[in-house]
């Protein structure tokens, strides 16, 4: 083996190498509509859904890690099958757990003062968005994650709004649209 | 250019190996096998010579009664790589030139 054949062995294998990006799509996919349903449930039976202080919150909290347990074993399933695993994906995994805890925080916080959880974990999902956008260089998501941040705004303008209608607005706008879209490239890389 | 792991990586299975692990943070042994087109055996064997020099690192772990093997690249390793894909590298320009 010469070098310049050895020298091919590298550039080829480097080059055929990339991040998967078909996993995240559907990541993204399933919370956009996850968290779609669990609003409009929400928003057409707020008497079933608030019946008592507390189970608004025990509805925010025990579905969403419901989500969460299935979607974790849904990526390890994942890994497997891909069969290895990048730094940048690590990176896009970090981002995502550290919101899925904050989400999860930020739920239990409200519940404990009484105020809605609403804006702050779309604030928080619009910089975890913004963030993977940039990070895997998409624009839609980036762009979707912005439009997330104009709702927070719109939402502190006008408190009175509904905010499950704003919820469901924004994660359509800010995870469901640039899921399908990333799903529908090409190159799944 | 480190003789040792010129002559390691001679070999073109363990050149795709550890040029794989160069990329990714880990990979299965049954992506090892695909990546490089060795059989398990041949695998094993490379992937241990590769352990043994320091370059890479095995984890074995079992889930319900199936083996699972995942392989990393050391720092010695990458360092090592880098290394060795600059000297390939200014070789070849080297030879151009002349």
């Amino acid at each position: 083996m010469t070098n310049s054949d050895q020298i091919k062995i590298i550039n080829d294998i480097i080059n055929e190498t990339r991040t998967k990006l078909k996993p995240l799509s559907f990541n993204l996919i399933f919370w956009g509509i996850f968290i779609n349903i669990m609003s409009l449930i929400h928003y057409v039976f707020p008497a079933f859904i608030q019946q008592t202080y507390y189970s608004a919150g025990i509805y925010w909290i025990f579905l969403p890690m419901i989500g969460m347990i299935y979607m974790t074993r849904w990526n390890i399933k994942k890994y497997k099958e891909i069969g290895y695993s990048t730094t940048l994906g690590r990176a896009i995994k970090i981002i995502w757990g550290v919101f899925g805890f904050g989400w999860l925080m930020i739920t239990l916080f409200s519940l404990y003062k009484g105020i809605n959880p609403v804006p702050d974990i779309l604030f928080l999902l619009g910089l975890v968005v913004v963030m993977t956008g940039m990070i895997i260089k998409f624009k839609p998501l980036t762009i979707g994650g912005m439009v997330i941040f104009v709702f927070i705004f719109k939402l502190n303008q006008n408190p009175d709004q509904n905010f499950l209608i704003v919820n469901m607005i924004g994660i359509t706008l800010g995870l469901l649209i640039p899921g399908i879209m990333l799903s529908r490239m090409k190159t799944d890389e | 250019m480190n003789k040792e792991l010129e002559k390691l990586l001679f070999n073109p299975i363990r050149l795709k190996i550890l040029s794989f692990l160069f990329t990714v943070e880990s990979a299965s042994f049954k992506k090892l096998m695909e990546v490089s087109g060795a059989t398990k055996g041949n695998i094993s064997i490379q992937i241990k010579k590769l352990e043994d020099a320091g370059c890479i690192k095995i984890k074995k772990k079992f889930e319900g009664n199936y083996p699972l093997t995942s392989c990393f690249i050391t720092s010695k390793g990458r360092k090592s790589f880098e290394l060795f894909f600059i000297s390939l590298k200014s070789y070849e320009t080297n030879k151009t030139e002349k």
